[in-house]
């Protein structure tokens, strides 16, 4: 029989907290873009007009362009920027290539219903070098979502439309129910673009790939409705420690 | 845009079945649901050319043998002498009318005309707007049908500043503003070009001589303004991503076919207005450059067969067909192959992203945020979007509401906010942290990058933290264990103006990430094993939390209780912990105080549910003998 004094305390529990289930997948992709030999950039959520639009080859005729869907700032000065790939644009304008940059972070559309929300998180990746091709990038799209979703996936490549690249593709994964799910947009960089930031589209070809951070969260961790992650319900937040 | 198999099936001889051609819709990139042989299809903008039956079925061409004409009327057609001017050819390169007059109204459509109404649930309105609708969804050309007996005179097509009301033909007034694309009659407006026409011109029931319009308005003329006055607009969808600029005589051709169908044609006179010749884009036989951007090795046959089949015309050149406004380069040619051979079908290759190594003097982070997490502290992320406006703020020239018309300077109010809705949900021990980029504006645009901290109620709910709050000293202790021995001003806000009944001091800190090296950061490593628990949806209902204390009176009965405790399983019990554990040296007792917090799913629990729970968790630890929980 044990005495009295020998009796130990129960153990004591220090609670920890935990990172943003986001800002945990977006850190997961970066630092598997980050092993591929992409190079980490960073750019401002308030943007041009040029930097947001023209320069990606985005015409003011662009359904996209249209007020409804982009926040505009101060008289239309500024705009919140719509997706990161402004940001690939003032990597590109600041190096030569080869280059392979990733960026992600917030990004902003005018949305607010059950599927969509007016900020979200994105991370995207450009390559550029003296002969990149389509065949190389459904071979990077193909180590990308084994990493994320396990090489037993299958993935499904379908022709999509963004000014920003051309040929462009829009890959799915077959979920378990059957159904096709759309992962990512990627495409080889239209030579305009490339031009438009002083690299010469004869000399060098490029690739671009983006990713919805909500969507690979919402599919990781079986999660429903997408304005969960922006409720900071600690009963949410508990579970991704 | 939705539209029928059999309607598709019309244009393609093979008669393929609905699985097989939307396989090929997909490969061709051509998105849609199917639900009752009808195909919902979501069309890229840059295909406007596929807005329609023959739009689509030029595209299956491809992959099937098709009939891509379409029953004409093939007489000769008298000339029309119309007092029309375009003023604006820049915006309108091309403009056809045609003049109908029909001696009666038919009583009812051959069945093709029918089915497009009936199946597809579209309104009809008269018989000449039904048969424009009809030929915009078969063709892909919208057409306007003015009431030949309410225009008077004059006709002119305009780009001009008009500010004044305009009526459409659906009734909805609208104050047109600025510079707008018009058709006037005798200086009235009669029609917002590409968009909608007007009232006063509009056909009726009664209607039997038109004067049908038939356009190519340049897209960057038209887009915006369906939105802008809020008037949804198929034709406007079209005329915004491009229609073929060489199709208005077969388009009007086929306008007086199906009118002859239905009714006997009184008269019939046809004019056009080709101000400016727009050719098609000639592209250079390229092959090595299509491989190369493909990654291919596709021959020289294959590549020709492929682009003739989507209706390019080779020579010595490459000449896109009109309708294909998109086709502009080397790249999109290659795209087109890459449609037709199948993306699926081009084999992946291997790639290896030489290492550049870049200096990377960012600051960690992760490394601020780990020193966080292990204090127990939260990461949230909120939206930038406040109310609040300050000097300094950045407004939003379109919010989502009023109430998200500036964006925040500073973390603080979305932070407060955060621990409110915590505490509404019983949380009494709340330790939140923030880190975002905000911007303001001075004399330029600043951006800086700042961390926000706010903790109120409980230390934690382990025994040794239960009865303690938060206080200053707390929330500096955490603040130094990570940023070591930076200054940081710890702020009380007070809670008079929070609305809420709950009496915890709130601490708060927020800091600027701008200047801080990383030297001024302490290294808290963490494992990086990344992995994705599936989580269990959060409740919405009240949780409701319990505190019981054991006696254990028979203290060699102590492990086998505590090991008991920390089993506990239950109906609606979502948590439990140890907040209190006291030894009575002199009568050699234990107590051990375990709180445990219900909730459901499905339902606010009712004291019968959680009794009933409660009962079935303690009987076993209550079993054992001198185990009690006094007052039970």
């Amino acid at each position: 029989m044990s005495s009295f004094n020998n009796i130990n305390p129960p153990e004591l529990i220090d609670e920890v907290g935990s990172f943003h289930p986001i800002n945990q997948v977006k850190d997961f992709l970066i630092n598997l873009l980050k092993d591929f030999g992409f190079n980490e950039v960073d750019g401002p959520e308030i943007e041009s007009e040029e930097f947001n639009f023209d320069m990606l080859n985005i015409k003011k005729s662009h359904p996209a362009r249209q007020m409804h869907d982009t926040f505009y700032l101060q008289n239309k000065s500024n705009l919140l920027r719509t997706h990161t790939s402004p940001v690939q644009i003032r990597s590109m304008l600041n190096s030569n290539p080869p280059l392979a940059f990733t960026s992600s972070g917030k990004v902003y559309r005018k949305d607010d219903d059950a599927t969509h929300l007016p900020m979200f998180h994105q991370v995207e990746g450009i390559y550029v070098d003296s002969e990149v091709n389509f065949a190389q990038l459904k071979g990077l799209i193909h180590q990308i979502i084994y990493a994320i979703f396990g090489e037993q996936v299958k993935i499904r490549f379908r022709p999509s439309y963004f000014p920003f690249t051309e040929p462009s593709a829009e890959v799915d994964i077959l979920s378990k129910n059957g159904k096709w799910l759309e992962i990512l947009g990627c495409g080889i960089i239209n030579p305009v673009v490339l031009d438009n930031c002083n690299i010469d589209s004869n000399k060098y070809s490029g690739l671009a790939f983006g990713l919805g951070v909500e969507r690979i969260a919402m599919l990781k961790y079986g999660v429903k409705d997408i304005r969960d992650f922006y409720k900071s319900n600690l009963d949410f937040l508990n579970q991704f420690k | 845009m939705k539209l029928l198999y059999k309607d598709l099936l019309k244009f393609i001889i093979d008669k393929p079945s609905i699985e097989d051609l939307s396989d090929n819709l997909f490969q061709l990139g051509h998105e849609h649901e199917i639900e009752d042989n009808i195909f919902d299809m979501e069309l890229t903008p840059n295909r406007g050319d596929c807005l329609s039956l023959l739009g689509l079925a030029r595209d299956l061409n491809a992959f099937y043998n098709t009939n891509l004409s379409v029953q004409t009327y093939e007489e000769k057609i008298d000339p029309l002498d119309l007092d029309f001017i375009n003023q604006s050819p820049n915006d309108c390169p091309k403009i056809s009318f045609l003049e109908l007059e029909v001696e009666d109204l038919p009583d009812k459509y051959h069945d093709y005309l029918e089915s497009y109404f009936q199946n597809l649930q579209v309104s009809k309105n008269n018989f000449f707007t039904d048969i424009s609708n009809y030929i915009s969804y078969e063709l892909g050309q919208p057409t306007h049908c003015f009431d030949k007996n309410k225009l008077n005179g004059h006709i002119s097509f305009e780009s001009k500043k008009c500010d004044k009301p305009f009526s459409t033909l659906l009734n909805t007034d609208i104050e047109l503003k600025g510079k707008n694309c018009v058709f006037l009659n005798n200086n009235e407006v009669i029609s917002l070009a590409g968009v909608m026409g007007g009232k006063s011109t509009a056909c009726s029931k009664d209607t039997k001589k038109v004067l049908i319009e038939c356009a190519y308005f340049n897209p960057e003329s038209i887009i915006g303004k369906s939105i802008q006055y809020n008037l949804h607009s198929d034709a406007a969808h079209k005329f915004e991503r491009g229609v073929d600029i060489n199709s208005h005589e077969m388009v009007l051709r086929r306008f007086i076919k199906i009118v002859e169908q239905h009714a006997k044609i009184k008269a019939c006179k046809i004019t056009s207005f080709d101000s400016k010749a727009i050719s098609s884009k000639e592209l250079p036989i390229n092959l090595d450059k299509i491989n190369a951007i493909l990654g291919t090795s596709i021959s020289s046959d294959a590549f020709k067969n492929i682009l003739v089949k989507l209706g390019f015309d080779i020579t010595s050149k490459i000449k896109a067909p009109s309708y294909r406004s998109d086709i502009t380069s080397q790249n999109d040619l290659a795209e087109e192959v890459a449609r037709v051979v199948g993306y699926n079908n081009i084999p992946s290759q291997k790639i290896a992203i030489p290492r550049i190594k870049k200096d990377n003097n960012k600051l960690n982070l992760e490394s601020l945020k780990s020193g966080l997490k292990k204090k127990g502290f939260y990461e949230v992320i909120n939206f930038p979007f406040t109310s609040i406006e300050k000097e300094s703020s950045i407004t939003l020239d379109n919010p989502l509401d009023s109430n998200k018309k500036n964006l925040r300077i500073a973390l603080k109010e979305s932070l407060i906010e955060n621990l409110l809705y915590n505490e509404r949900r019983q949380k009494d021990s709340i330790k939140l942290f923030e880190i975002s980029d905000t911007y303001c504006k001075s004399n330029n645009l600043e951006q800086s990058l700042k961390l926000g901290i706010i903790a109120s109620g409980r230390v934690g709910h382990n025994y040794n933290n239960f009865s303690k709050k938060i206080d200053e000293a707390f929330l500096l202790d955490v603040f130094k264990s990570v940023f070591g021995d930076k200054d940081a001003a710890i702020e009380q806000i007070p809670r008079k103006n929070l609305n809420t009944k709950i009496k915890n001091n709130i601490f708060y800190i927020e800091i600027s990430l701008d200047k801080l090296q990383p030297s001024n950061i302490n290294v808290f490593n963490e494992e990086h094993d990344m992995e994705f628990n599936k989580y269990t949806p959060i409740s919405e209902f009240p949780s409701s939390s319990k505190d019981f204390s054991f006696l254990i009176a028979d203290h060699s009965k102590y492990n086998k209780v505590i090991d008991m405790i920390n089993k506990i399983q239950g109906m609606y019990l979502k948590d439990f912990f140890i907040f209190d554990f006291y030894k009575n040296d002199k009568n050699e007792e234990i107590k051990i105080g375990v709180r445990m917090i219900f909730q459901s799913n499905e339902k606010t629990l009712s004291d019968e549910d959680i009794k009933d729970s409660i009962s079935k968790i303690l009987k076993p630890i209550l079993d054992i003998d001198g185990v009690s929980v006094p007052g039970m």
